[in-house]
């Protein structure tokens, strides 16, 4: 079992998951065309908007308003508990001091790891945002309104490869080798999930915020659905 | 007033209605997330006392969402019950908010295309599905000669 | 917002009696909700012409589609893959709207089958009024909420003009004067010291395209 998951399993997961990623990437593409950009030359009119030069205290003003009412404004606590989620789940794999070694190991890369003790504490900081978000889903009634068993589904396989990669590290429960193949098989069906659930939203995110012109994108997109 | 005949509904041009936006459909409806951040962004569901059945998402899943999951059994009946959901519910404001991006009035007017390729549209006078019967003169202002 | 109403059968005939083939393009926006140019209006509004150019012996055929609004291209797009058919579109959308599918499709001729009229209210069911001009220098906080401009038959903005007849306008007699129900509504408030401000002259100039780009959004558009 152990051969199997180390072995051809992990090369089909990173295939689906570099595959699938290639894919939704080019299906956003051809969704989405380029933008016919309409221009104004700076305009002369004598009634104009204002030129930009707030004083202190407008500028203040004016930050407080878009603030109160951005999502960070209306949902403080979620945000800050997702900023955390979404950073301890990017930095933790990719530094952990335990896949860098395998990966040394498999394929003579060197590359940088954060202190064991930190990337523990980042995994239990994980571990609780994600506990926070099951039980917001259950209690809030406007999630409760349109959330599925899929949605569970999704914040169970995130959780998985983290919860069983603490637990082989610290030896707890089963034995090592055992909660390693879990944790493996966790971690690999989480990568193909990645394509073919809502967790593409990481692809989605970039793409629609950063390439598509809307009202609400990061910066002015060049293309359109 | 006897009971109306329930037409059946042309599937073949919905899909076509569907189909012309399958992709974007699709991926929409696929990588919602549910993470329910669009809610403070309608000003309808503010005006509602926050109910949950006016946030942006319940309103995209529960019509456009079940109308493509349905799209084999579907019948006029249900699109009755989603006229609602997308016209009474929702104004097409435009300012839904979605973290990821989603373009959710573009769903909804889907929807809306959808139920009116069928004939089921969003009543005015100003209660949703108010019978013709009550206002005799409706439309007879319509393709009226000059001598009035 | 925006009233408009249906123009007679004749004119619209007139219009389109040449293009054997229409789209009678719909507005779900403001027309709908006056009842001038929504989904049910076209869909009369195409039963009227078939029969009646059926009745005249021309050769005619007009179908209908209804779009949310027709002030936006993304809702106008809508109508790309089906343009090609028709000869001519029918708009039953605002001044505004005819204009803009009109840009979109260069190439076809669009006729507009309702009279946009004015920015109004919803008195009731069928019952619309006009109640602003559009002046774009808006003094409704210092006159109570009643417009001078579009309710005083002279558009004054420094009272009344001695006119007045039992508070009826001598323009007409079934319109009541502006300047006396804003004096009236002032006293209620307790802020007659209002109507005592005197405004300037005004530039009625309005032979430029309004434009407005909010602030925050400019830079996406400057060159």
């Amino acid at each position: 079992m152990y051969d199997f998951i180390r072995g051809p399993l992990m090369w089909a997961a990173l295939v689906i998951f570099v595959g699938g990623l290639i894919f939704r990437i080019i299906q956003m593409f051809q969704l989405s065309k380029k933008k016919e950009r309409i221009f104004f030359t700076s305009t002369s009119s004598g009634e104009e908007q204002r030129g930009g030069d707030y004083s202190p205290e407008e500028r203040k003003l004016r930050w407080l308003v878009s603030f109160s009412n951005s999502i960070m404004g209306n949902y403080p606590i979620l945000t800050i508990i997702t900023t955390i989620f979404h950073i301890c789940l990017f930095i933790t794999p990719v530094f952990l001091l335990g896949h860098n070694l395998f990966l040394y190991e498999s394929w003579k890369i060197k590359f940088f790891s954060l202190p064991e003790s930190l990337t523990d504490i980042m995994t239990i900081i994980f571990l609780l945002c994600a506990i926070f978000f099951i039980l917001r889903r259950i209690i809030v009634p406007r999630l409760r309104a349109i959330s599925s068993f899929n949605d569970f589904l999704l914040l169970f396989i995130t959780i998985a490869p983290f919860l069983t990669g603490y637990l082989a590290y610290h030896q707890c429960f089963f034995n090592y080798k055992t909660m390693l193949t879990l944790h493996i098989l966790a971690g690999e069906i989480m990568l193909m999930a990645i394509t073919f659930t809502k967790l593409g939203h990481i692809i989605f995110f970039f793409f629609t915020r950063f390439h598509i012109s809307s009202e609400y994108s990061l910066i002015p997109g060049s293309r359109v659905w | 007033m006897t009971t109306p005949e329930v037409k059946s509904i042309d599937k073949e041009k919905i899909k076509d209605i569907l189909n012309d936006k399958k992709g974007k459909m699709k991926l929409s409806l696929f990588v919602c997330a549910h993470c329910g951040l669009c809610a403070e962004s309608c000003p309808l569901y503010r005006a509602h006392d926050r109910n949950p059945e006016y946030m942006p998402s319940y309103k995209v899943i529960n019509s456009l969402g079940k109308l493509y999951k349905k799209i084999k059994k579907l019948d006029r009946n249900f699109l009755e019950e989603i006229k609602e959901l997308i016209w009474k519910n929702c104004v097409l404001c435009g300012r839904c908010y979605c973290p990821l991006g989603i373009d959710i009035p573009s769903m909804i007017a889907l929807a809306r295309g959808v139920c009116r390729s069928q004939g089921i549209s969003g009543v005015y006078p100003h209660s949703l599905g108010a019978p013709e019967e009550d206002f005799p003169e409706a439309l007879s202002h319509i393709g009226v000669s000059e001598k009035e | 917002m925006i009233i408009a109403k249906v123009k007679p059968l004749e004119e619209i005939k007139d219009m389109v009696k040449d293009y054997p083939k229409v789209l009678n393009v719909g507005c779900a926006g403001c027309t709908a909700v006056c009842l001038a140019g929504g989904q049910k209006e076209v869909d009369t509004l195409n039963t009227q012409l078939n029969s009646s150019f059926k009745a005249d012996k021309v050769s005619f055929q007009v179908d209908g589609f209804t779009v949310e609004r027709q002030c936006e291209m993304q809702f106008l797009a809508e109508l790309d893959k089906i343009a090609g058919q028709y000869n001519a579109f029918l708009s039953m959308g605002c001044g505004a709207g005819v204009q803009f599918l009109a840009e979109r499709f260069p190439r076809i001729p669009v006729f507009p089958a309702v009279n946009t009229s004015f920015v109004g209210v919803n008195k009731d069911i069928g019952w619309y009024e006009e109640r602003c001009s559009s002046c774009g220098d808006c003094v409704l906080g210092i006159t109570g909420g009643i417009c001078p401009v579009t309710m005083c038959a002279k558009g004054l903005f420094n009272g009344p003009c001695g006119g007045p007849e039992d508070g009826h306008c001598e323009v007409d007699k079934d319109i009541p004067c502006a300047w006396v129900n804003i004096y009236e509504r002032l006293k209620e408030q307790g802020r007659l010291e209002n109507i005592l401000k005197i405004f300037p002259a005004r530039d009625w100039q309005n032979q430029i395209q309004g434009k407005i780009i909010l602030e925050p959004y400019k830079k996406r558009y400057i060159k």
